[in-house]
């Protein structure tokens, strides 16, 4: 007897269940990014310990349940499950690792009506988030990945052809696929040009552009300008209700400033638009951000966000309306910086590229765009 | 240079082989030897530190050449 292999697709049923995961990895990877979820409940001990046959490892394993080993792309995994299968214990493993737990992409309905429909398209092990828009038939994209046959899969389903793609802004935790997108589908890519200076790509200057319609429906998006995050962050708000907010305000707090290495600039255009364009939006606004931290951020419902006013009522530093203490405040609390992010940003702009192996290995581990506030 | 005892060529193995190797090599050695490790998967050098530390033993040194990993184990 061998243990199964799973996919990321049943690793997720799993992980929505409940499920015990025993990740292999090295400590510190494991300690900087690892598999989450309200249900799951997870433990680490290298795969190398497993060599010697020290028997107390195993008492620290459920035996009345499954295990699924994790490692980085499935060979530690597979020979740790053999190993527990052997021992009597009931073991399965992510064929692929987390390098296919970073490709994968759940699609959630948030609303749906008579015009509208849409979708928030959630990379659970990155914490992205993207969206699409459906309206008579035609689809806006928002903040898409690179792997861009999800968003092409998910139109067909929805029988809508994508219309617009649009970047909030130049990502720097993630390779966008908006402009493969576009190009793939025929559609219009929109990304405010001060993100863009002197890149080569071809898109349309989102900031000209006021509005877009998608469908025959009222569905109209008005490009809420949010600088902060980058100077050219957009928000998105949708039907006056529903505001993509890309990384500008998430559910846990708001974007960091820092990664233009002007954090104190930034964090001053930040106020601004927290007091002026945000304050003027009432509380029952939701927040779709382009990315989230915790797994507690994932509402009963399925997705990420939450209204305006909730957000607001939890994030001190949204209330702090001294300019200068909120300029420190959330200069000082920037932590950590993505991994490989300025290599991540120049790929974005269209100035460098990167195969597919190249791409998977710059976006390893989790997000970090995001501050968290008490 | 560092005085190596015993040369293991991973090179060409994914994870687990090269520690797995490498662990298989080291049982038959003694306290003190050195082992060369040669790898060709970048993720096993770390891999190497934490496998290291929680046997005692010690890496001296990792190098890297052509996308061949060099790493140098003393048995603890």
């Amino acid at each position: 007897m061998s243990a199964g292999a799973i996919n990321a697709i049943q690793l997720n049923e799993k992980v929505e269940q409940g499920v015990f995961l025993l990740d292999v990895r090295n400590p510190e990877d494991f300690a900087d990014w690892k598999i989450e979820g309200k249900e799951v409940r997870s433990i680490n001990i290298p795969y190398f310990d497993f060599l010697d046959d020290n028997e107390n490892i195993y008492g620290q394993l459920p035996a009345d349940e499954e295990i699924v080993v994790i490692c980085a792309k499935g060979g530690s995994a597979k020979m740790v499950a053999d190993l527990l299968d052997e021992k009597g214990f009931q073991a399965s493993y992510l064929e692929q690792g987390m390098q296919e737990w970073s490709q994968f992409y759940r699609p959630v309905t948030v609303m749906e009506d008579d015009n509208l429909k849409l979708i928030q398209v959630n990379r659970l092990a990155k914490g992205c988030l993207s969206y699409m828009l459906i309206s008579g038939g035609e689809a806006l994209v928002v903040d898409p990945n690179r792997h861009i046959e999800e968003y092409l899969s998910l139109a067909e389903q929805e029988d809508a052809a994508i219309k617009y793609v649009l970047d909030t802004h130049l990502h720097a935790d993630h390779i966008s696929g908006g402009h493969e997108l576009a190009e793939k589908t025929g559609a219009v890519y929109y990304i405010s040009s001060s993100e863009m200076q002197g890149s080569e790509l071809s898109y349309e200057p989102l900031e000209k552009q006021g509005m877009l319609e998608v469908g025959r429906a009222e569905a109209k998006i008005l490009a809420v300008p949010t600088p902060g995050h980058t100077p050219g962050s957009v928000s998105v708000l949708v039907n006056d209700r529903y505001l993509l907010s890309g990384d500008t305000i998430f559910v846990g707090g708001l974007g960091r400033p820092d990664l233009g290495g002007k954090a104190a600039e930034w964090a001053q255009a930040l106020y601004d638009t927290v007091f002026t364009t945000i304050a003027s939006l009432p509380d029952d606004v939701l927040v779709l951000p382009a990315h989230y931290a915790e797994a507690s951020e994932i509402r009963r419902e399925g997705y990420v966000g939450a209204p305006l006013g909730e957000i607001r009522g939890n994030n001190e530093v949204m209330r702090t309306a001294n300019r200068d203490r909120f300029a420190e405040k959330v200069a000082h609390a920037v932590g950590a910086t993505p991994p490989n992010y300025e290599e991540i940003v120049e790929i974005n702009r269209g100035a460098a590229s990167a195969s597919p192996e190249k791409a998977t290995e710059l976006e390893i581990g989790p997000n970090r765009c995001a501050l968290h506030h008490g | 240079m560092i005085n190596v005892d015993v040369f293991v060529d991973a090179k060409g193995l994914s994870c687990p082989m090269p520690i797995v190797k490498a662990k298989k090599a080291m049982d038959a050695m003694e306290s003190g030897q050195v082992m060369q490790v040669e790898s060709t998967d970048k993720g096993s050098v770390n891999d190497f530190q934490g496998w290291a530390r929680s046997n005692s033993h010690e890496v001296l040194k990792t190098e890297e050449e052509g996308g061949v990993y060099r790493i140098f184990v003393r048995k603890g």
